[in-house]
């Protein structure tokens, strides 16, 4: 049996983190209604409900452990009933533990079923933003909190702006390409350990871990903040890892690619990633080496594939007549002009 | 394949000393080392890595060792967790 890497997620949240998350880092407006206790509550799952028909008393299949959210079609149901009426109904909702209640578009919320959620402990939120926006942003924050992450042993770094993450054996040079890429202008995210998350579709996101941060480790000079030495443009604190580079002694029976740079993938939490097997020989510059992959991958991206044009030009070339032996690239020196 | 549980013993945890310890150990053998904290796992040869799992004192790792040598890299390890890594228990 072979070793598997684990992946981990978390669990729950509370709902408390959540609003502040959504205050600070996702930049959304929500103001608590009442002050029902928002540490001890938690959100177990990134789904969204909306409880138009909890609200009208079919509570089958009713998926009450997710945070429910009153948009104008509830907020409209509800004001349409007589008093009592909309208390049996909310009551419908805040018999079981949901979560927390959130009421979007800045819909006005009647101060007697604030009371009766916060009777029961539940928070209950209003924020101003129209429900589809909210439930999108919403929806956003908790798929990364709830997103499933591994470790990745390697180092991440920013180069010209792709994500590129070195792999390979312990003691192969990974942080000293790490640093000399570093030197050369580009930005690190993480060195030895990375953090490495799925989002949605084919993305994985790298960061370092909270302790660890820009430090890295070089065998011979120990611990090197990168940050302190190297100053911001260093360092950035998020990467898609975009390419994956292995780097592995030379093995004279491997046979390597010749043509294409990019011919295998790498699985990081089920997503493949174009993998570069990079073997290190005498006289190589892995830095310089690790720059040309960027590039190469930038002018893949904008529609330019080396390999394909010179294909087609050998293509070109074969089917021609006549040039059936390598003419010179110039017709006519006219002096050392270009 | 190995998979070895751990304790960590001395008082003062997985500080900066015992983390080389551990990785001078591990760099020794050709076999894949992993250590895991619940469901975080790093690579038993970066000493960044074993810092990262901040252990204290009591804190039960499982130690994955995968290679040739593996089984005496596994007792290696093992016995420096026993030990305490030499320090005050």
């Amino acid at each position: 049996m072979s070793h598997r890497p684990k992946t981990f997620q978390k669990e729950s949240i509370t709902v408390e983190f959540m609003v502040r998350q959504l205050r600070e880092s996702v930049g959304v407006e929500i103001e608590a209604l009442n002050d029902a206790d928002a540490s001890t509550r938690d959100v177990t799952e990134s789904n969204l409900h909306r409880p138009g028909l909890a609200l009208a008393g079919y509570v089958d299949l009713f998926t009450h452990q997710r945070v429910q959210i009153i948009g104008n079609t509830e907020s409209r149901y509800l004001n349409h009933l007589d008093a009592a009426a909309r208390e049996d109904a909310f009551e419908h909702l805040t018999q079981f533990p949901v979560p927390c209640i959130i009421v979007t578009a800045g819909n006005p919320f009647e101060d007697g079923l604030v009371d009766r959620a916060a009777d029961e402990g539940i928070p209950v939120y209003r924020t101003p933003l129209p429900t589809v926006r909210f439930m999108a942003a919403l929806r956003g924050f908790l798929t990364d909190q709830f997103a499933p992450q591994r470790t990745v042993h390697g180092s991440l770094v920013d180069v010209y702006g792709i994500g590129i993450l070195l792999i390979g054996k312990s003691g192969i040079g990974k942080s000293e390409v790490a640093l000399d890429l570093v030197e050369r202008g580009h930005r690190l995210v993480a060195d030895d350990v990375v953090i490495a998350t799925k989002q949605e579709g084919p993305i994985v996101m790298g960061s370092g871990t909270d302790l660890v941060q820009h430090f890295m480790e070089v065998r011979g000079l120990g611990l090197v903040d990168v940050r302190a030495m190297f100053g911001i443009r260093a360092i950035r604190f998020q990467k898609r890892i975009e390419v994956v580079v292995n780097m592995q002694l030379w093995d004279a029976d491997k046979e390597y690619t010749r043509i294409d740079m990019i011919e295998d993938t790498h699985d990081i939490l089920g997503v493949d990633l174009p993998m570069v097997q990079l073997p290190i020989t005498p006289g190589k510059n892995i830095t310089v080496i690790c720059e040309v992959i960027a590039m190469n991958y930038l002018l893949r991206h904008y529609g330019y594939d080396p390999a394909e044009v010179f294909t087609e030009r050998l293509r070109d070339q074969i089917r021609s007549e006549g040039a059936s032996v390598p003419a010179r690239g110039i017709e006519y020196f006219e002096g050392d002009y270009e | 394949m190995i998979e070895r549980q751990v304790t960590v013993q001395n008082r003062a945890g997985i500080h900066t000393r015992p983390a080389s310890m551990i990785v001078r150990t591990a760099s020794q053998f050709d076999a894949d080392v992993y250590i895991q904290k619940d469901n975080y796992e790093i690579n038993g040869k970066s000493v960044i890595g074993v810092m990262t799992l901040a252990a204290e004192q009591g804190a039960t790792l499982t130690l994955v060792v995968e290679g040739e040598d593996e089984d005496e890299a596994a007792d290696a390890l093992v016995e420096l967790f026993e030990d305490g890594f030499g320090e005050e228990m």
